[in-house]
């Protein structure tokens, strides 16, 4: 009795597969899977900013068109994640947390493959700041020792090797350790979190002695501690509000980040231009079919 | 001698009601953090255009929740209609029909359900209930439907426990007294017990409501987050818990005391349903 059970259930779950590897044809009638982040985010700001998405209305003021049945993922990896599970799905990240992961396809945008060498030159158009923030001067000595190495030759070198753009030229001065102790906590956007991680363990190698640690927590979060004292520096990947400018919080660009429109392996589209970027993310074009035209 | 049994038992007095008291000084300190930093954005941002507003575009200085109540009131009763009659029925039958190694069975894997983390549920449901969602019923799956299957799941432990616990309070008296008057095992459970116990199964009704109502996590991994009036059970919706956690991390100046003050409706809705139920329970009791 209950091996037959057993035995219906095992029927079920290979019919669910059965369906699952049918629907592995791609259909491009299908209704688009708009993902986007939530109002707020450094990503979604930088983005819609860049495609259009974000327009002056009819008042003259801006406004964010976002489609209203865009589904909304706070995070990076949830945004991967959703494409990477939907065929029908188109999102965008930050290229640096894109370049590694094979589980998404970034598309080029007007031609130009999302790639480092593209930002530099400029022929990639969807891109924007990495800022640290921090209260006034920094007065912290293994904060300004940090910092020296990140902007340094050595931590150029890793911000580039993340897919960042860096700002870095033959004339950067090198890193020279000075074996500096004590601790530091550098909090913030969730996009610059991770090559700030990178930076961070190449810092402590050369320092063994300073512990540094990288919280990822949102850039207004970051803003705030830095400028509360939460953080000794704060990181955030969109412009400052007047609002935090006011309250003391300087900005240092510490490289570019290139945004990748990603879409579904399955998906047999490979360029998209801004303008089909911007129908899709405002709901003006609802199919894959309908875009390809 | 004498007195030093009585500093001890003082000691102990204090003791006793200084834990209670961190209880309630936990309780008082929430709800004035929550007011103190919610209640200022009424003071720029009026009530009523906040809770009856159905447009959410807080860069544009926008902030109208109802979609959200809306969604919150939805997800919660879609959840109670599958979880409500499965958790009660499966209490019935762990407290009155199943046989003594079945319920051995079936307590710890309730109590497991309990503890399993929400993140987890929110991955299960993501990985399995989504696809399987669009592959059968259309859409793209991250919707209502899958959140209400997910939050049902959520709740049964609670309901499950507390209507389990209710039907064995009942004096067997109840059941034997049934039993002599002629009635069968099936009619004594249900005509007899289950009405006695009527007043612990809705409180654990109210409890699995609490917690479908507060869940979060989950529901952000599973539910689309659509800031817009709920179009149809196989579309997304953004529930009052999910917008608070949803865009916290990012949010500045007005936008994050909107999210507070979501909070603070949040809150507001929680304590009526509580009070609503306790003065029906009240009204019972006195009856």
């Amino acid at each position: 009795m209950k091996l037959r059970s057993f035995t219906a259930l095992l029927l079920i779950l290979t019919l669910a597969l059965g369906l699952t590897a049918l629907a592995a044809q791609f259909d491009a009638a299908q209704t688009i899977t708009v993902v986007s982040r939530e109002e707020g985010s450094g990503t979604r700001g930088a983005f819609v900013e860049l495609t259009g998405v974000l327009a002056k209305d009819a008042a003259g003021k801006e406004k964010d068109n976002t489609y209203s049945e865009a589904i909304i993922s706070n995070g990076t990896n949830l945004v991967l994640t959703t494409v990477a599970d939907n065929q029908a799905g188109i999102g965008y990240a930050s290229l640096s947390s894109v370049m590694h992961n094979d589980t998404v396809k970034a598309l080029k945008v007007e031609g130009v493959e999302a790639s480092t060498e593209n930002i530099l030159n400029g022929t990639y158009k969807i891109a924007r700041p990495f800022n640290v923030v921090t209260k006034g001067e920094l007065t912290d000595e293994l904060a300004i020792d940090f910092m020296a190495f990140v902007m340094s030759k050595e931590g150029q070198a890793i911000v580039s090797e993340d897919g960042l753009v860096s700002g870095a030229t033959d004339e950067t001065p090198s890193y020279e350790a000075a074996n500096k102790s004590g601790s530091l906590t550098v909090g913030g956007s969730t996009s610059v979190a991770p090559v700030m991680e990178l930076l961070a363990e190449a810092y402590m190698e050369l320092n063994p002695e300073a512990k540094i640690e990288v919280q990822s927590t949102g850039s207004s979060a970051g803003v705030t501690g830095a400028l509360d004292g939460t953080y000794g520096i704060g990181m955030a990947s969109r412009l400052l509000k007047d609002s935090e400018v006011e309250k003391g919080a300087q900005p240092i660009v510490i490289g570019t980040d290139g945004i990748a429109v990603v879409v579904n392996l399955a998906n047999p589209v490979e360029d998209i231009t801004v303008e089909q970027v911007r129908q899709v993310f405002t709901g003006e074009v609802t199919t894959w079919d309908a875009l390809s035209k | 001698m004498q007195h030093r049994k009585n500093v001890s038992e003082g000691l102990m007095r204090g003791l006793f009601l200084a834990s209670a008291c961190v209880c309630i000084f936990a309780v008082g300190v929430i709800c004035y953090f929550l007011f103190a930093n919610g209640l200022p954005f009424f003071a720029e941002y009026s009530v009523w255009d906040f809770i009856t507003g159905t447009e959410w575009a807080p860069t544009r200085g926008i902030f109208g929740i109802l979609p959200m109540i809306v969604g919150s009131f939805l997800v919660t009763f879609g959840a109670l209609l599958l979880g409500a009659p499965i958790g009660v029925l499966t209490a019935i039958l762990m407290a009155r029909f199943a046989a003594k190694p079945v319920v051995k069975i079936m307590k710890p894997a309730i109590a497991l359900l309990a503890g399993i983390p929400s993140v987890v549920y929110g991955f299960f449901g993501l990985k399995l209930l989504v696809p399987f969602t669009r592959n059968t019923l259309g859409g793209n799956g991250l919707s209502m439907f899958v959140a209400s299957i997910l939050l049902a799941i959520m709740i049964l432990p609670t309901i499950i426990q507390t209507s389990e616990a209710a039907i064995n309070a009942v004096p067997n008296s109840y059941y034997e007294g049934s039993l002599a008057m002629g009635a069968t095992h099936e009619s004594s459970v249900f005509r007899a017990i289950v009405p006695a116990a009527k007043s612990g199964i809705v409180s654990g009704i109210v409890l699995g409501i609490g917690r479908a109502i507060g869940e979060t996590t989950a529901i952000l991994m599973v539910a689309g987050n659509q800031a817009r009036m709920p179009t149809g059970i196989l579309s997304g919706v953004r529930t009052l818990t999910v917008n608070v956690l949803l865009e916290m991390g990012y949010a500045a100046d007005l936008h994050r005391e909107s999210l507070i003050a979501t909070g603070v409706v949040l809150f507001v809705i929680v304590m009526a349903i509580n009070f609503l139920f306790s003065f029906i329970n009240r009204r019972r009791v006195m009856q």
